[in-house]
């Protein structure tokens, strides 16, 4: 039953794969920046939070602007994910209504779409980096590719899931801004891992899956180091775990979303 | 003749909690507004107890009163609808028309939205070009061909949509009341286009409520009537039975 599934959505591939690159057509039309859109907004979000946060918290600059750039590439694309694909069958109610692809491709366009946009906003990053930290460049950086896959098999399950929900309850997307940004809150994103220990809140940072999924990215660019096998450990586990929900979600819920749209 | 779809006591059920408003406005107007009884709302049996059998070469007309239960029969048919009761089986690949502007992008090209939808479809971008140019005859736009297709009107997206799903054939195609929106000239040639697919052994399933198209098309009918099938046979007799239970006759 799942080698069906997934045949299905391979044989679609073509399908997706268009949806995806017309998503990105059209949000970059008659836009005279374009796509470069995609670096410059959290380029510039960087350099305002830097400036404000290193002078509140006394922090230097150089070493904090890489760190809140990471934070927000990541995080754009963990939101957009989590946004976009809570309402992926709401927005392609047309196609789910007259073919009976598998659902899981109308969020895999929605992670594809941001998977790119999280694909050139990390070129700003990198080069920032190779510009004020160039002692950083190593073999480790290898290791920040991986973050790639990982994050898109952790939020296509994870938006899945939640477009099954949103799809029954609409109240869903709305409620999302105010989880997202609970999370964000009490997550090492914008804030440094240290002020989270400084505060004894030790678990937020340890337990945290944002965290270890972070370190993926932050380790090599900005220390110079490989992830962890702890880091590795707590992502995989995240993939699995979302995975399965998911689909004991979907056993019950793929051939109803019909109704409800 | 190898049967293609077969259905076994089909049941097909809405459930009411898929349109039952539950906003917290109307549940905050029920607590204030006591006394005044509103309409409640209930689970629709869109299909009840629907046996068929149809075999490839066949021709079938679908008649029915609005909400009879043609097009979900067809959804049915094309599996996007969970039967609540009964058993489905359907062979081969189901080609359906339902709703045209569908997976047309209005900023693209017909040209570029023919490779579109033949990938909803299901179709690699290899084959689609191999039949574009037999697609763009058929379609016989034009020059509006290279033009976005927001400028085309209503009756040339039927035309290039007409076109692109009949011309990657399928074994069961399955349309609902679209046929008529070509000008004569058009209808000449659909007509001709859907003989062509009948006699490569395809099954037709058309649902419409055109007497003549369903004549000239068709020649065996089901009539529905609040979600039950009440006949089954010629199409000659399909008429006077939907025209009897509906009072036209």
């Amino acid at each position: 039953m799942a080698g069906s599934y997934f045949r299905g959505i391979w044989a679609a591939r073509h399908f997706w794969v268009h949806l995806a690159m017309s998503d990105l057509r059209s949000r970059w039309r008659r836009s005279f920046f374009g796509i470069l859109w995609t670096l410059i907004q959290p380029l510039g979000m960087t350099l305002l939070i830097s400036f404000v946060f290193s002078n509140l918290l006394n922090t230097p600059i150089k070493g904090y602007a890489p760190y809140i750039l990471s934070g927000i590439v990541v995080w754009d694309f963990v939101a957009a994910c989590a946004v976009g694909g809570s309402l992926s069958f709401v927005q392609a109610d047309a196609y789910i209504k007259q073919y009976g692809h598998p659902l899981a491709i109308y969020t895999l366009r929605t992670v594809l779409t941001n998977l790119v946009v999280l694909l050139l906003a990390s070129l700003g990053l990198v080069i920032w980096v190779l510009l004020a930290m160039p002692e950083n460049f190593g073999w480790p950086w290898l290791a920040a590719l991986t973050i790639f896959p990982i994050v898109a098999l952790i939020m296509w399950p994870t938006s899945t899931l939640l477009a099954y929900v949103a799809t029954r309850f609409r109240d869903l997307p709305y409620a999302m801004t105010l989880i997202l940004q609970a999370m964000w809150f009490v997550s090492p994103i914008y804030f440094e891992a240290k002020a989270f220990r400084n505060g004894k809140l030790d678990f937020l940072v340890d337990y945290n899956p944002l965290y270890h999924l972070l370190q993926i990215v932050r380790a090599p660019l900005l220390q110079g180091e490989w992830p962890t096998a702890e880091n590795y450990a707590y992502c995989f586990g995240l993939i699995v775990v979302l995975s399965l929900i998911a689909w004991v979600c979907g056993r019950r819920a793929e051939k109803k979303v019909i109704f409800y749209l | 003749m190898s049967t293609l779809i077969s259905l076994k006591n089909v049941d097909l059920c809405y459930a009411s909690t898929a349109f039952k408003e539950r906003s917290l406005k109307t549940a905050l107007a029920k607590l204030f507004s006591v006394g005044k009884e509103k309409v409640e709302v209930q689970d629709i049996k869109a299909l009840k107890n629907v046996s068929v059998d149809i075999s490839s070469g066949e021709r079938v007309g679908l008649l029915g009163h609005n909400g009879a239960g043609k097009s979900t029969f067809l959804k049915v048919v094309a599996g996007l609808y969970p039967i609540s009761a009964g058993t489905r089986s359907v062979q081969g690949i189901v080609r359906s028309m339902f709703d045209l502007s569908l997976g047309f992008e209005p900023d693209a090209t017909g040209r570029e939205n023919i490779l579109y939808r033949g990938l909803l479809l299901g179709l690699t971008p290899k084959f689609m070009r191999g039949i574009e140019d037999e697609v763009v005859a058929f379609a016989d736009l034009g020059e509006f061909i290279d033009y976005p297709i927001k400028t085309y009107s209503a009756g040339m997206l039927v035309r290039l949509a007409f076109a692109i799903t009949t011309a990657v054939g399928g074994d069961v195609l399955l349309l609902d009341e679209v046929i008529g929106a070509g000008d004569a000239n058009f209808m000449v040639k659909a007509k001709q286009r859907i003989r062509e697919l009948i006699e490569n052994s395809e099954v037709l399933l058309l649902a419409s409520h055109d007497f003549v198209t369903l004549r000239a098309t068709c020649e065996r009918g089901l009539v529905f009537h609040h979600g039950e099938l009440r006949f089954d046979g010629p199409m000659e007799e399909s008429i006077t039975t939907y025209k009897r239970l509906n009072g036209l006759a």
